[in-house]
C-alpha cells in the first residue's frame, strides 16, 4: 500500500514531504548563513530563546557554517519530486550534514561535561553539573536536529522499496 | 574422471543453473549516496563536512576530556608535586635530566624525562592517537575512504600523486611513520618520494597537533594554513622537477556499508600498540638525549652558530634553536618547549611551522631509510631548501604585514 502510494508520488512535483525539506532546507540555509556572518563580524554573536550564534571560532562558524549551508541546498535541491532516488538522495546527504553538525556539537558538550571544573580537586562532574551542561540555549543544528528526523522517513520509505 | 570440453560447459552451465539468478539490478539509496559523494559539487561538501567531523572529535575526545579535563590535573596537581618532593637533590644532574626544572609548575615547563615525558606520551599523545586511529578505522570500514580518493584524484594528479596519495597524508596526520610505509601504495619512484617529502616537510602528526591544541589553541588554524599552502606550493615544484610518471589509477570502490566493531576494535588496538611501542620510548629518550645536550653546552653553542640564520633570515628567536633540535627527536616536545619561550604571536607562528616543515623526526627518518638511502639523502636536502626557503618566505610575509 505505502509502496503504490509513494510510487504515485513520483509524478507529483511538489508534495507535503517535498514542502516540509524545502522549509527545512531554507531553514538551515538561513542558519548557515548566520552562523557565518556572526563569525565574519557583520553582528556580534546573539541569543534568541534557546537558540545561540557565539561566531567566536572559525572553525565551528565558519567551517560548519558552509556546512549548513550546503546541507541546506541539498535539501533544497531534492524538494522536488522528493520521492524519486535521486532526490531522496540528495535531501538524505543534506540531513547527514546537519547530522553530523548536531552530533559534533552535542559531543564536544558531553566530553567538555564530564570532568570537574578547572579549579575543583575532584576529577569527575557532579551530576547536577553535568547534567547542566545540556541546558539550553543550543545551536542552530543542534535545534534543527528533531525538525530533521523527518528525512529517516524518507529512508524507511526507500528501505521498504528496496526489500 | 577426465571430462571432455562439452562436458565441461555442461557442469558450468549445471552450476550456473543452480547459483546464478538474473535479474535487473535495482539501485538502492545507498547507491545513490555513493555517487553524490564522488560527484565534485555534492562530494566536496561531504569531504569538508567529514574533515569537520573528524577534527572536532579528536579536539573533544582528546583536547577538551582527556588532556585538559584529567591528564593536566593528575600530572600538573599530583604527578610533578610528587616527583619534585621525592627525588632528591634538585640542584643535581640527576633531577635535572629525569624531574626538570624544580621551579616548574606544569610538566610543560619542568622537561624532565619522568614528568614532561610521560605526561607528553601518556597525558597527551595518547588520547589523541586512539581517536585518531578510531575516526580513521571508521572512515575506511564504512567506504567512505576510497570515495574520498576518488575525489581528490584530479587535485592530487596537479601535485604528481593521485588519489590514494590521500591515504598516507590522512595517516600522516596520526603518525608519519605508518604513513612513510603507506607510501607504497603509490606506483612510482617520482610519486612514492614526492609524497615522502611532502609528508617530512607539510604533515604535522597527531602528536604535534594534539600538543598545538593545548600549548597554542588560538594559532592552529594559521599554521595549518600556512602548512597547507605550502604542501600546494612545494607538491607543485616538486612535480616539476622531479623526472618520472604519475600514473592514473583504477579504484575499486565498494558500497557503504557499518563498519563491523570487532574488526574496527581489533584495527584499532594493532595500530595503537604499534604506536605505543615505538612512539613512547622515542619520547622519554628524546627528553633524556635533549636534556644531556643542555647539560654539555651543545645546545647554547648551537644556538648561539645558528643565531643570524634564526634572527635574521626567519626573524624567530635564537632561543628556538634548541626546540629545532629536540623537532629531531620528537616534534611534539619540542612544541612544548616553543611554548614556553616569550615571543610575540608572529614568532610562535613562525617557529612552529619551522619545527613542523624542519628535519623528520627520528622514528620517521629511520622508516625513510629503510624505504631508500638515497631517496633520503635526496628528501634531506629538499628539506633544506624548502625549510630555508619557506622560512625567508614567511618572514617576508610578516614583514610586508607589520607583524615580523
Amino acid at each position: 500500500m505505502e509502496h503504490n502510494e509513494s510510487k504515485q508520488q513520483v509524478n507529483h512535483k511538489f508534495t507535503p514531504i517535498g514542502i516540509y525539506v524545502a522549509l527545512l532546507g531554507l531553514v538551515t540555509l538561513a542558519f548557515g548563513i548566520a552562523d557565518i556572518f556572526v563569525w565574519a563580524g557583520v553582528r556580534p554573536g546573539f541569543q534568541v530563546g534557546i537558540l545561540a550564534i557565539a561566531g567566536d571560532d572559525f572553525f565551528r562558524w565558519a567551517w560548519g557554517g558552509f556546512i549548513m549551508v550546503s546541507g541546506g541546498l541539498f535539501m533544497l535541491a531534492g524538494s522536488t519530486r522528493v520521492t524519486t532516488l535521486q532526490q531522496s538522495a540528495k535531501v538524505v546527504l543534506g540531513g547527514v550534514l546537519v547530522w553530523l553538525i548536531a552530533g559534533t556539537d552535542i559531543f564536544a558538550r558531553l566530553c567538555a561535561a564530564i570532568p570537574a571544573d578547572e579549579a575543583s580537586s575532584a576529577y569527575f562532574n557532579t551530576l547536577s553539573g553535568f547534567l547542566a551542561a545540556f541546558a539550553p540555549p543550543y545551536t542552530p543544528a543542534v535545534l534543527l536536529l528533531p525538525f530533521t528526523l523527518g528525512i529517516v522517513y524518507l529512508i524507511r520509505m526507500h528501505d521498504t522499496d528496496d526489500s | 574422471m577426465v571430462l571432455s570440453s562439452d562436458g565441461r560447459w555442461e557442469m558450468v552451465d549445471a552450476i550456473t543453473r543452480e547459483t546464478v539468478t538474473y535479474g535487473t539490478y535495482k539501485h538502492t539509496l545507498g547507491d545513490v549516496l555513493g555517487d553524490l559523494t564522488v560527484k565534485p559539487l555534492t562530494g566536496i561538501p561531504v569531504a569538508v563536512a567529514a574533515l569537520y567531523a573528524f577534527w572536532s572529535v579528536f579536539t573533544s575526545f582528546a583536547g577538551t576530556l582527556m588532556t585538559d579535563g584529567f591528564m593536566v590535573k593528575f600530572f600538573d596537581g599530583f604527578w610533578l608535586p610528587w616527583m619534585q618532593s621525592l627525588w632528591p637533590d634538585p640542584a643535581s644532574w640527576h633531577y635535572f635530566l629525569f624531574v626538570g626544572n624544580p621551579m616548574a609548575d606544569t610538566c610543560y615547563e619542568a622537561f624532565g624525562m619522568l614528568t614532561s615525558g610521560l605526561f607528553v606520551s601518556i597525558g597527551v599523545v595518547l588520547p589523541a592517537i586512539l581517536v585518531f586511529y578510531m575516526m580513521m578505522t571508521i572512515l575506511e570500514d564504512s567506504g567512505y575512504l576510497p570515495r574520498l580518493a576518488v575525489l581528490m584524484d584530479s587535485v592530487l594528479h596537479r601535485i604528481g600523486l593521485h588519489g590514494y596519495a590521500i591515504v598516507p597524508i590522512i595517516l600522516g596526520l596520526g603518525c608519519n611513520v605508518p604513513a612513510v610505509t603507506a607510501t607504497r601504495i603509490l606506483e612510482t619512484k617520482k610519486q612514492r618520494f614526492i609524497m615522502m617529502t611532502l609528508l617530512a616537510l607539510f604533515i604535522p602528526c597527531g602528536a604535534q597537533l594534539g600538543i598545538m591544541m593545548s600549548v597554542l589553541p588560538d594559532l592552529v588554524g594559521i599554521v595549518m594554513l600556512c602548512l597547507i599552502v605550502g604542501f600546494g606550493i612545494f607538491g607543485f615544484v616538486l612535480n616539476k622537477v622531479i623526472p618520472g610518471e604519475n600514473p592514473e589509477i583504477l579504484v575499486d570502490v565498494p558500497p557503504y556499508h557499518w563498519p563491523v566493531k570487532e574488526y574496527v576494535a581489533k584495527k584499532l588496538w594493532n595500530r595503537t600498540k604499534g604506536f605505543l611501542k615505538e612512539a613512547v620510548p622515542f619520547v622519554l629518550f628524546g627528553i633524556l638525549v635533549v636534556n644531556l645536550l643542555y647539560l654539555g653546552g651543545v645546545i647554547q653553542g648551537l644556538a648561539n652558530l645558528l643565531e643570524p640564520v634564526f634572527v635574521t633570515w626567519f626573524g624567530v628567536p635564537k632561543e628556538t634553536v634548541g626546540p629545532l633540535i629536540a623537532a629531531f627527536l620528537r616534534k611534539d616536545l619540542a612544541i612544548a618547549q616553543l611554548s614556553t619561550i616569550p615571543m610575540t604571536t608572529y614568532q610562535m607562528v613562525a617557529s612552529v611551522v619551522l619545527v613542523t616543515i624542519y628535519f623528520p623526526c627520528v622514528a620517521t627518518f629511520v622508516v625513510m631509510l629503510r624505504e631508500g638511502w638515497k631517496e633520503l639523502i635526496a628528501a634531506v636536502v629538499v628539506l633544506f631548501v624548502v625549510v630555508f626557503i619557506y622560512g625567508g618566505i614567511i618572514h617576508g610575509i610578516g614583514i610586508l604585514l607589520g607583524v615580523a
